[in-house]
């Protein structure tokens, strides 16, 4: 028989942290991921022997690096497991341990999430293809970009619009890659990348690190953890990508049948959701994302944010963090740092960027591949 | 005339030729399931797994109709300098490819007709003209 994450025992987010996401430097990855885990477990107030399984999100570092990071801590014999799934290598971690958590398997597990930017390798499948070579993620999402464009009479500048808020959001946060608001004119007279896409518009790929500890009541009552700050995942969907019909948009096909399962998972409907951290490697993302999650029909993104409905303090505050865009996109660690910002958003602890009274939060990455995990946090 | 040299010639052949140059045809693949695929292997079908003798090559036509195009101005690959056009393209005979738009094509725009042609784009070190294909507005 098989089940879903809220059916075995609860599991419950009680530490997170971060080392700020910053442009490429000099900073070794393994002072990057350990002030992470340091603060993770600061603010869980436990100490690194409670914890009892670690799963280690990294894309780019190559083999086993998780290893010379972790032994900095006190080396003690406990399981370590390394995660790679693209742009979802930290939800996928993260889902994994919550899965050992709730089975029962340890009372606390940590997911750590750590990157520096290095070249991209692609495996050789030994199937031709007319152009890839000339076809990277920008130029993917560019592609979609026009489609929706045309599909929703949208102009650049409604698209555009996306990067203005995510900036905005990003402005207020100190673990953000980019901290600086933008206007539209800036961002639309930013450096052209591809098709209508301007850098603004597009994730700035750099290094960091974001860890989230996770533990079940047992461990919570056992290490005398603060129960009132601890937030509970009520599902864990992750999906990979089917043959959808010529011409449909897989990335948004994927995200609907993967965020459907979680909403069901955990008994909510869209309306529900006070929060989401999604995908926004590139603008149009993060319209295509909301409308597959639900939050308005197809091609009515754009009214929703124009009306102010994506901000924090409306209806539904989209990537509070300031999401990949401002915040930006290490890789390892992304999916993770947005566990962590949903968490901080839902004890109302996220200082200038709170919004008020948040309850529920959704966090979805997709990874090239196609994969995509849904998470949903409540309070 | 004929080609010299097809720069991908498991993609695609010089199916016959009219004043406007060869007329290309894709090497696609069809699965005992119907499924119609771009380009042509081996391995498995995507939609129901089957392999072996279940997939047989099949010619694809290189018509279709421009679901997207976005012209790329920053590309790190030294050779293959920016700008230039990646199209998307809906075929008539199912599979949706992504490719270049030729460099002489006027501007195009979702929604319409296109088609493939093998254009030259340079010259190998034994001297013969390469042929790739690039996609332009359909005559």
């Amino acid at each position: 028989m098989t089940r879903s994450l809220n059916e075995l025992r609860p599991v419950y987010v009680v530490g997170i942290g971060w080392h700020r996401y910053q442009n490429p430097s000099e900073t070794p990855y393994v002072e990057l991921g350990l002030t992470a885990i340091r603060a993770a477990l600061a603010d869980a107030r436990i100490e690194w022997p409670a914890v009892e399984s670690t799963y280690v999100a990294t894309a780019l570092l190559g083999m086993a690096s998780g290893r010379p990071m972790l032994r900095h801590l006190g080396a003690t014999g406990a399981p370590l497991m390394h995660v790679e799934n693209a742009s979802a290598s930290g939800s996928t971690a993260f889902r994994h341990a919550c899965i050992e958590v709730a089975s029962g398997i340890s009372d606390v597990a940590l997911a750590i999430g750590v990157d520096k930017r290095n070249p991209v390798r692609r495996p050789d499948t030994g199937i031709g293809n007319l152009a890839e070579d000339a076809i990277v993620p920008f130029t993917h999402f560019a592609l979609l970009t026009n489609e929706y464009a045309v599909r929703h009479n949208a102009s650049t500048e409604d698209i555009a619009r996306v990067a203005v808020k995510n900036h905005r959001n990003g402005a207020k946060n100190p673990n953000a890659q980019r901290q600086q608001e933008r206007t539209l004119d800036e961002v639309l007279g930013g450096k052209k990348v591809s098709g209508s896409l301007t850098s603004l518009q597009c994730t700035p790929i750099g290094e960091g690190a974001a860890a989230v500890i996770v533990a079940s009541e047992d461990g919570i009552r056992r290490l005398g953890i603060d129960a009132g700050r601890a937030i509970r995942t009520t599902a864990s969907v992750g999906r990979s990508e089917r043959v959808y019909p010529p011409g449909a948009g897989f990335d948004a096909a994927l995200t609907k049948e993967t965020a459907d399962l979680a909403l069901a998972q955990a008994k909510l409907t869209p309306k529900d959701l006070d929060i989401i951290e999604l995908h926004d490697a590139f603008t149009v993302e993060e319209l295509h994302y909301i409308e597959s999650i639900g939050l308005c029909p197809e091609g009515h993104g754009v009214r929703m944010l124009k009306d102010g409905a994506l901000d924090i303090g409306g209806q539904c505050a989209i990537n509070p963090s300031g999401g990949l865009i401002a915040m930006g996109h290490p890789i390892g660690p992304t999916g993770i740092g947005q566990i962590g910002e949903i968490v901080m958003q839902l004890r109302g602890e996220a200082g200038p960027r709170q919004h008020g009274g948040a309850r529920i939060g959704l966090a979805h990455m997709v990874g090239v591949g196609a994969v995509c995990y849904v998470h949903i946090l409540q309070r | 005339m004929q080609p010299n040299k097809l720069l991908k010639p498991g993609l695609y052949s010089a199916a016959s030729h009219d004043q406007a140059g060869a007329i290309v045809r894709l090497k696609g693949g069809r699965c005992r399931c119907g499924y119609v695929f771009f380009p042509m292997q081996t391995y498995g079908c995507e939609r129901c797994g089957s392999h072996g003798d279940a997939l047989t090559p099949c010619e694809l036509s290189a018509k279709g109709t421009l679901l997207a195009e976005a012209t790329v101005h920053l590309h790190a690959d030294k050779n293959r300098p920016a700008p230039f056009t990646i199209v998307k393209v809906a075929l008539d005979d199912g599979p949706v490819i992504r490719t270049l738009l030729a460099e002489d094509s006027a501007p195009v725009a979702p929604g319409q007709r296109v088609s493939g042609r093998l254009a030259a784009i340079g010259q190998n070190e034994s001297g013969e003209t390469v042929l790739d294909l690039r996609f332009s507005i359909a005559s």
